[in-house]
């Protein structure tokens, strides 16, 4: 079964914005991990082992936020409406 | 290109870089550069009072630096704060004001490219979009 995890920072703006978007998700049965990588240096190491994941779908960085797939070993990062990101997670 | 170390022989300005400055910005004395090493650079700069640094400093810094270029900051000042206090948190726990909206990977070198202001005009957030901004949004087109 995949495993979405969005990994955030409690800083990021665009993280923030996508909060409501992802707890609707949640809330409508998709299942989320929500890890957040500047203040927890395990995150932030989960975070970089998908490293080359991310980089291919992120500009060639560590971005927050960035949605994964760790089934299926897709990325997605940044500020996007609720239905892009819906359609993302259940791709 | 090798950045080296750098001291004006009047006022002892320290300046990193490939070449040294043609006058120095604090004494105005031209050629005044000589190579050191960074032992004696740090030995130089190591003694120096540390003056504090607070996200007020740092805002007008990013102000002055945005001033004359094609960008601003944001005029979103509840976003400008949140990053800023993203940016000091990272700088107390992790040594450096890495942008709140990206990930440091743990190479030092590859890193500085996300110290804030980070070279963001490079980005496709930014290059060649007409609302450009940083990732993070701390700067914008004007």
């Amino acid at each position: 079964m995949s495993k979405l995890i969005m990994f955030h920072g409690r800083e990021c703006p665009h993280c923030r914005a996508m909060m409501p978007h992802v707890d609707r998700l949640i809330a409508e049965g998709v299942a989320i991990e929500k890890l957040e990588v500047w203040h927890d240096e395990k995150n932030a190491d989960l975070m970089r082992s998908y490293r080359s994941v991310i980089a291919a779908s992120c500009g060639g960085q560590l971005r927050v936020p960035t949605f994964i797939n760790t089934e299926k070993g897709e990325a997605a990062c940044g500020e996007m409406p609720y239905e892009k990101l819906k359609a993302w997670a259940q791709g | 290109m090798k950045k080296r170390f750098w001291r004006c022989f009047v006022c002892n300005d320290i300046h990193w870089g490939v070449k040294p400055p043609e006058v120095c910005p604090t004494c105005r004395v031209a050629h005044a550069y000589v190579e050191i090493s960074a032992k004696e650079a740090k030995a130089i700069l190591g003694p120096q009072p540390e003056p504090a640094f607070a996200p007020d400093d740092f805002r007008r810094a990013i102000a002055a630096f945005a001033e004359p270029n094609e960008f601003k900051v944001n005029p979103d000042m509840e976003r400008v704060d949140l990053l800023l206090s993203g940016m000091f948190a990272n700088e107390q726990n992790h040594g450096l004001r890495y942008c709140p909206c990206r990930l440091r990977s743990k190479d030092f070198e590859e890193d500085l490219k996300i110290v804030c202001p980070c070279n963001f005009l490079v980005h496709e957030t930014y290059k060649g979009v007409e609302k450009g901004e940083c990732w993070c949004g701390l700067f914008i087109k004007r």
